[in-house]
């Protein structure tokens, strides 16, 4: 049984705003999927809506083979952890162990301080158990409120815009972290890179879905992105020249980790005839531009 | 009469809490605290005599000195009601007497100083938990917790808010015909109620999707143990002998 | 307005704690389809917001600075039961986490602040709305202003009404003499509510604008129109509203009533015994002229205001029905 099955749901505003139209998407256990899209895509409300919190909507949510409805909400969302963009909605006691016991008492789940010191763990964040949360930086909140989250046990994480507001550190923090956990969970982010790093599959949200499948199906896409306002990875378009360049490589990168497992191959297979290559197939029409700039440094190694 | 401007320092909202669960004081459970410290002040407003009245000041401050709490801090709480009590106070010297001028400054003095104690004293959240392992009504209970968290983060807004005012020259203005100066206060307190309302539904949800679905509650709590019941012991004792002589029941 | 405990003579405050308590559950019950789950964060947000919106100092002249008691805002945008639980909450935080306000005069401060000063904000404004509102633009303003003031005021009233009674029953050790503490608090309080309707009416009109569906009466989604419809029951409801305030101040009386008279004698045997002798001369009598001057007044004003409006509803019926508002 999947864990997570929408099938053509679509929701609108009071006012008659479509925010959504024809969603279908399924989710297996364990599986990380994203939904990309720019602003006011209906990422959020797809989300919450899947949290019981937008109703009434068309077509059918399945959550753990239940079909979800007005009455069974609050059951259901059990099985899901939802994580909002501002940690500050969903931080409501006054020191961090708190707020992470407050999920499992609520739920009146079993082991509340197993669960707690689990959750601070994974989120490693157990040296700030006994301290403040609206002290605490905006990254550290976010981590508070998932460690809350995680600490509910639920079968699905339902991500709001987990990277913004963070700086590098701790999106790269954040990042690897929900790289390295093994439950299932739904990304909605305009942030390409950070979800290219952590899920294989996605799909492209604008109101409808624009296009689903791989990251990689994605980024080769780009009209497609660009079309809703998204850009490709730089990572991505630097790799797409370089291919047009004649340097193929077997997978398109969408990150950093993926562009230098991909160089070193290449590198490993040309050997040091990287120079002499590019001179040999100089007639290449794509291969001008480059030449055009490397006339000048005939016979030197462009290793770099 | 109103708190006057002292209440410009109150954008620290949570000053004392730090301190609070250090002392021993603030360790002791809070229902403990709270029937204590209520038994006492009850039991003082109804003293009338000007030797009990002092007396019962004299507790006051002794509870007031022995507890961790800043004097500076203290003071400047006992300030903002001092207004009413000088009022009443010295009314009561120019129109009745001396004695009852005391008496009366002497007992509000002496009630006050006990709720600043137990209200610095002891961590707010853990404050409305006991009141509410007390039994007082949990929907009020829970209003007091939401209501604390969210005076929390609306302070720091009106912080940011003020400071970005000041630095664009508003110095708060002359008297209630500074037209322009009620209108900037007026929009400062206008978008802390605008983000207030815009933050409800969310809160809503927030706390739906942690599995609220009654009141909150807190996870560790305390249990009445030796120190408690030897700080009600002694209040309770206090209380009643000061009582008890009050309503001449003894000599 | 925050009354310390200790200052009011035991009687009274006891019957404060009574009505408080009945008022609250009332209110709380009232509130059971309105206050499940879904609102309670936004009365607590709100709480809040009048909280820290009670922080701001607004200049009243001379260097001193005064707050917005914000009970007429609430009961505006609330309605009056969820405006009395808010301000209670609020009420309960002052006392319970500053010492602002004593506790076994919480039941008083509740009935001043929680309680008359929401609902008579709500209830003028609600009576004058309709009335003024059709007339120009500004007639909102003018009659979230009256709202405003009159809150603050009959509060400040009814705080008055206390404190002479304390002092009348008790023969001077509780309360502050009548001829003090009338015109003290109703003075001061009359130039602290112009202020109070000045930056209400500058949060009303400000809200209404960039926000108008926080001014829902407690219903959430409902916009904010005038009660064309609902008319006649709102004015009833108002009417009554402003009944039950006064409902709430006889209590007060018959206490006095019944232990002033004994007050008074016994006072009058001791002043000659005691020791001090006064400095000033304040008769207890004062204080039942000054309760009655005190009730008259509130009940003239709102009478008179009520029969001038009646009259000009009674006038602009016709029109009214053709201005959009």
């Amino acid at each position: 049984m999947r864990c997570l099955e929408i099938h053509d749901v679509g929701f609108s505003y009071k006012d008659g705003t479509i925010a959504l139209k024809g969603v279908s998407l399924g989710l297996e256990d364990g599986e990380k999927v994203a939904i990309i899209g720019p602003n006011g895509a209906g990422k959020s409300t797809l989300l919450h809506l899947v949290a019981g919190f937008r109703m009434p909507f068309s077509g059918e949510v399945i959550i753990s083979g239940r079909r979800l409805d007005s009455d069974n909400a609050d059951t259901l969302r059990r099985d899901l952890g939802l994580l909002f963009q501002d940690p500050d909605d969903q931080i409501f006691m006054p020191t961090v162990e708190e707020d992470v016991a407050f999920g499992p008492r609520n739920l009146k789940l079993d082991d509340i301080d197993g669960r707690v010191a689990r959750g601070l763990r994974s989120t490693g964040i157990e040296e700030l158990a006994k301290r403040k949360p609206h002290r605490l930086s905006y990254g550290m909140k976010k981590r508070v409120a998932l460690a809350g989250t995680m600490a509910m046990d639920p079968r699905v994480l339902l991500l709001d815009e987990p990277t913004s507001g963070l700086d590098p550190r701790a999106r790269k923090d954040l990042i690897k972290l929900l790289r390295s956990m093994d439950r299932g969970m739904l990304i909605a982010t305009h942030d390409i890179e950070a979800a290219a790093e952590i899920v294989d599959r996605a799909i492209v949200l604008d109101v409808e879905i624009v296009m689903e499948g791989t990251m990689r199906d994605l980024v080769m896409a780009r009209e497609a992105l660009e079309k809703v306002g998204l850009e490709v990875p730089p990572i991505s378009k630097f790799f797409g020249v370089l291919d047009a360049m004649g340097y193929q490589v077997e997978n398109l990168p969408v990150s950093m980790d993926q562009a230098v497992a991909e160089l070193t191959k290449v590198i490993e297979r040309e050997g040091k005839h990287m120079h002499a290559h590019i001179h040999e197939h100089d007639h290449a029409k794509e291969a001008d531009h480059a030449h055009e700039h490397s006339r000048g440094h005939k016979g030197q190694s462009e290793a770099d | 009469m109103t708190a006057l401007h002292l209440h410009d320092r109150m954008f620290e909202v949570h000053p004392l809490d730090e301190h609070a669960s250090e002392s021993r004081l603030g360790r002791l459970d809070a229902r403990a605290k709270l029937v204590g410290v209520l038994a006492f002040v009850v039991a003082s407003a109804l003293l009338t005599k000007p030797e009990l009245v002092l007396a019962s000041l004299a507790v006051a401050v002794t509870f007031a000195a022995s507890s961790a709490i800043p004097l500076r801090h203290t003071l400047r709480l006992y300030l903002g009601a001092l207004p009413f009590i000088l009022l009443a106070s010295l009314s009561l010297f120019l129109f009745v007497g001396l004695d009852n001028g005391v008496a009366m400054w002497a007992r509000t003095s002496a009630c006050v100083l006990a709720l600043i104690v137990l209200a610095s004293g002891t961590e707010t959240f853990e404050l409305f938990s006991g009141l509410r392992r007390l039994r007082v009504p949990a929907i009020i209970t829970t209003l007091l917790m939401l209501t604390h968290k969210y005076i929390g983060l609306l302070t720091e807004e009106l912080s940011r808010m003020t400071v970005a005012r000041r630095a664009r020259g508003f110095l708060g203005g002359r008297n209630l015909l500074d037209r322009y100066a009620l209108k900037v206060i007026s929009y400062t307190a206008g978008m802390v109620l605008v983000r207030s309302s815009e933050r409800a539904d969310r809160a809503y949800e927030g706390l739906k999707s942690r599995g609220f679905e009654k009141e909150m509650v807190g996870w560790r709590t305390k249990r009445i143990a030796a120190q408690e019941t030897l700080f009600m012991a002694s209040m309770l004792a206090a209380s009643v002998v000061l009582l008890a002589v009050q309503m001449e029941l003894v000599g | 307005m925050h009354i310390p405990d200790g200052l009011m003579d035991p009687l009274v405050a006891a019957a404060g704690w009574i009505e408080f308590l009945v008022v609250l559950g009332t209110a709380i019950f009232l509130s059971r389809s309105k206050i499940r789950e879904r609102n309670l964060p936004r009365v607590a947000i709100l709480s809040a917001g009048i909280f820290v919106a009670q922080m701001l100092n607004f200049p009243i002249g001379g260097g001193t600075t005064g707050h917005l008691i914000g009970a007429a805002l609430f009961a505006v945008m609330v309605g009056p039961v969820l405006a009395v639980i808010g301000m209670t909450v609020v009420l309960l935080i002052q006392a319970l986490m500053f010492g602002d306000g004593g506790v076994s005069a919480l039941g008083l401060n509740a009935l001043n602040m929680a309680i008359v000063a929401p609902l008579v904000g709500w209830g003028v404004y609600t009576l004058t709305d309709p009335i003024v509102n059709g007339q120009r633009r500004i007639g909102r303003g003018i009659s979230v202003a009256l709202a405003a003031w009159a809150s603050v005021f009959v509060a400040a009233g009814a705080c008055a009404g206390e404190l002479l009674v304390s002092y009348a029953i008790s023969g001077g050790d509780y309360g502050i003499a009548a001829n003090v503490s009338v015109p003290a608090m109703l003075g001061y309080h009359a130039v602290i509510g112009i202020g109070e309707a000045a930056i209400t009416v500058g949060l009303v009109s400000y809200l209404f604008i960039i926000s108008p569906e926080l001014f829902s009466a407690g219903e959430p989604g409902t916009a904010f129109k005038g009660p064309a419809k609902w008319f006649t029951s709102n004015t009833a409801r108002a009417t009554a509203v402003i009944l039950i305030v006064f409902a709430l101040m006889i209590p007060l009386y018959i206490i006095y009533a019944s232990e002033g008279r004994d007050g008074l004698e016994q006072t009058m045997e001791e002043a000659g015994t005691g020791e001090g002798s006064p400095l000033l001369s304040a008769p207890f009598s004062y204080g039942e002229t000054y309760l009655q001057v005190l009730l008259a007044g509130i009940v003239g004003f709102l009478v008179v205001c009520l029969a001038a409006l009646t009259i000009l509803r009674l006038l602009k019926s016709p029109t009214r029905r053709n201005d959009p508002g």
